[in-house]
């Protein structure tokens, strides 16, 4: 009796203490339930204002082209108004403009940014953030990338040391313990190669580099527009080594091999134009659609010569294309149909050998292979049966040489030939009786 | 007998819980607070019609849970004060993070002050009259005078921050900004950030680390400025660049421990002494996980500013009021449309 008089007595202080909040938790489930039997007030017992007066707000505002601000009321006029169907497309229609108008100022920025207007771009971006408070690259494009570099990203080659990459950077290798300090490793120790380095870039009081990035960035972009690939290349290699995540000089290289690439296509040059594409990241605009035209015309080119039966050369090109995508469907059939249609012309020379010999060589899945080989080894026996036929024609004009040589044959393109084979014992048996008659 | 004694100990245990469940109801309905006219939208926004009781800073404190959030709903509804009857959407969430405006986006000035004196103004000293005429145009003109915290949130993007919003901040520690300064901010309410070289203080001029602690008490940030406030740019005579690197080194991490040491607390900004960096003292100083560091370079600040380049204005002795006007820039013009 006295515990649960405790129990009681606790149970009494814990309901005063915790009040409304504990016994809301307390009876969690009951409340909810009452909760659920009362739907959520409608707009009418809230007396707020209506649905109509939020949807004028939002339309004052997207007059005003404030579109985020004219997306807050016009939602709010949505939830008032949950049976309109007419606010739910205003809203779809709104969140489009904004996702358009972010993406296109966004996209401005960016070309302003290449151009180093770096002003115009700022503005671009603040504006894209204006239609889309949550666009995470036009922030980080106006954090980190409007403002010069405070160090540069090496990667580390074979036996570099830390001393050659100070050298290297800051004309002196005593500063290698700068370059361990700031990528925590040990100054004795050489860094593995292949990792990424951080390399501060010191005032100019302290070293000047031996190379100017912004300079040399804006030289090979000018060097592009004179379709002066090589030379901007150069630059851009040159960049990469010293900074080797350099964004801008990445763009540029993979742009001087795009446009190299178009030249050489231009020039009909095919396979060089691919390889110069095959430089390009494959995310570059553009690159995996040229490469695919280029591949086409390269087939065409193959097709000719396959009609003009120059199959050596049809392997040659087919074979690159091949070299270049290891999964062209369309080059690995002009490969076997090659090989058929050589196969078919070495039957018709009775070069049956050679005709096996080239069909070996390709896939033997394809029906055109099949039916190529199957094809030799009819016309072999077809060509068995008529030196078969013409040793008959010896054997009964008593020549028997000459009968023994057309069975030899007849043999020698069909081994299983029975006849062939007994007549050729026969007339040798004949032939030795013969010799002792005589 | 002793089964009719059980039931009466049964039934008067029914009737205590029963009896305990009644009370419990009572304090459930007391406690009821909210308004009958709210409305919940998508997590996003509460729409409710103020009573005759209610402030900009009851509402906040009650949807925002936050009393000094009141301005956050005046600005979405583009009001000054509260009426009776008058309806209110309250954001629930930071609706304008960089303070971008179609006109243009916020800049927030960050106030650099050093000593104080009763009357006599010198390049770096103001005297208390003159400080205590700048707070109170704060105070009047509607400027919010915010914490360190709220200046970082707003940098990272992350905390939207009122639209007149300005920092206050005092290098070197100054025995006058406990003196002087420290009351009249106390009387306004403002926050304040003091950044301290650590080999000043328990001088003759500078405040004892007992005052230091007052004021990180009473709600004061403290943060450094090194050392012993050399010039972190440049070489000293005949130093090395191992050894003018050493000493960087020094300046960056010795004061980090001591204030930790001193006030259980976090350094993560620093002041460069005379306002200057360089990228070695920057890398440095991420290094060593400053999250922020301030130059003396006569700006407001928009939200993309570097954050180890933040921009400060200097509030020298001689400043009259309109001086002093001209360094709370909060606006920066610049159409985007």
């Amino acid at each position: 009796m006295k515990r649960l008089c405790n129990i009681y007595l606790l149970l009494f202080v814990l309901f005063i203490f915790t009040g409304c909040a504990g016994v809301r938790e307390f009876l969690g489930d009951v409340t909810d339930k009452i909760e659920e039997k009362n739907p959520p007030k409608t707009p009418e017992d809230t007396k707020v204002l209506p649905a109509s007066s939020y949807l004028e707000k939002a339309l004052e505002y997207e007059k005003k082209n404030e579109l985020q601000t004219a997306l807050f009321y016009m939602r709010i006029a949505g939830t008032l108004n949950p049976d309109s169907t007419k606010i739910p497309e205003k809203i779809a229609s709104l969140k489009s403009t904004i996702n358009y108008k972010a993406r296109q100022h966004f996209t401005k920025g960016v070309k302003f940014c290449e151009k180093r207007r770096f002003k115009d771009a700022r503005r671009q971006f603040l504006i894209t953030l204006r239609y889309s408070p949550n666009h995470k690259e036009a922030l980080d494009y106006l954090k980190n990338r409007l403002d010069s570099k405070k160090y540069l990203n090496y990667k580390v080659k074979e036996k570099d040391t830390l001393k050659d990459i100070s050298k290297k950077f800051y004309k002196n290798p005593s500063k290698d313990f700068l370059i361990a300090y700031f990528n925590n490793l040990k100054a004795g120790n050489p860094p593995v190669s292949g990792t990424i380095l951080e390399i501060p870039v010191l005032e100019s009081k302290f070293n000047r580099f031996p190379i100017d990035i912004p300079i040399e960035l804006i030289k090979a972009e000018n060097l592009l527009i004179e379709k002066k690939c090589k030379e901007a290349l150069d630059i851009t290699e040159k960049i990469l080594e010293y900074d080797h995540l350099n964004k801008k000089a990445s763009d540029l290289k993979n742009s001087a091999y795009y446009q190299m690439g178009i030249e050489l296509s231009g020039q009909k040059k095919y396979p060089e134009a691919i390889k110069m594409f095959k430089k390009v990241t494959p995310e570059y605009p553009g690159v995996k659609e040229a490469i695919q035209q280029v591949i086409n015309k390269e087939l065409i080119k193959a097709k000719t010569l396959l009609k003009e039966k120059q199959y050596e050369q049809v392997f040659a090109v087919a074979g690159k294309i091949l070299d270049y995508d290891k999964s062209n469907k369309a080059a690995e059939d002009l490969i076997n149909i090659t090989f058929c249609q050589q196969g078919k012309d070495l039957i018709i020379r009775k070069n049956y050998t050679q005709a096996l010999n080239v069909l070996n060589r390709a896939n033997p899945q394809y029906d055109c292979v099949k039916k190529t080989i199957s094809d030799v080894y009819k016309a072999k026996n077809k060509q068995a049966e008529v030196h078969y036929l013409n040793g008959v024609k010896h054997f009964l004009n008593e020549e028997l040489q000459s009968a023994i040589k057309e069975w030899e044959k007849a043999l020698a393109l069909n081994p299983e030939h029975k006849k062939a084979k007994k007549n050729i014992n026969n007339a040798r048996n004949l032939l030795k009786k013969l010799e002792k008659v005589k | 007998m002793q089964p009719l004694a059980n039931k009466r100990k049964t039934i008067f245990h029914i009737i205590l819980l029963l009896f305990l469940l009644v009370l419990a109801a009572c304090a459930t309905s007391t406690r009821s607070h909210h308004k009958t006219s709210e409305i919940r939208i998508n997590d996003d926004f509460i729409i409710v019609k103020a009573t005759a009781k209610d402030t900009l800073s009851s509402l906040a404190a009650e949807y925002l849970n936050d009393p000094s959030k009141g301005w956050l709903i005046a600005e979405f509804n583009h009001i000054k004060s509260l009426t009776s009857g008058q309806e209110l959407c309250i954001p629930l969430f930071p609706f304008n993070k960089g303070g971008l405006k179609s006109g243009g986006f916020q800049t927030v000035p960050v106030l650099a002050y050093y000593s104080f004196s009763k009357n006599k103004p010198s390049k770096i000293s103001i005297t208390q009259d003159d400080f205590k005429a700048q707070m109170k145009y704060l105070k009047e003109n509607g400027y919010h005078v915010i914490t360190l915290n709220q200046l970082l949130g707003f940098f990272d993007y992350q905390e939207q921050i009122p639209d007149k919003s300005v920092a206050i901040t005092f290098d070197d520690g100054w025995i006058s900004v406990y003196d002087i300064a420290f009351p009249i901010l106390k009387e306004y309410g403002f926050p304040a950030t003091i950044f301290i070289y650590t080999d000043f203080i328990g001088g003759g001029k500078a405040m004892s680390w007992k005052q230091i602690k007052e004021l990180s008490d009473a709600g004061f940030d403290i943060q450094c400025q090194t050392k012993t406030h050399r010039n972190l740019t440049e070489l000293r005579e005949k130093e090395s660049f191992k050894e003018y690197f050493k000493s960087l080194e020094m300046e960056i991490s010795y004061p980090k421990k001591v204030i930790k040491k001193k006030l259980n607390k976090e350094c993560e900004c620093l002041a460069y002494p005379y306002g200057i960096t360089n990228n070695l003292v920057i890398a440095m100083l991420k290094k060593y996980g400053y999250r922020a560091a301030f130059t003396v370079d006569n700006k407001s600040n928009p939200f993309f500013i570097d954050k180890y380049k933040i921009n400060r204005s200097a509030i020298y002795g001689k400043y009259d009021i309109e001086k002093f006007k001209k360094r709370l820039s909060v606006f920066q013009n610049m159409e985007l449309k």
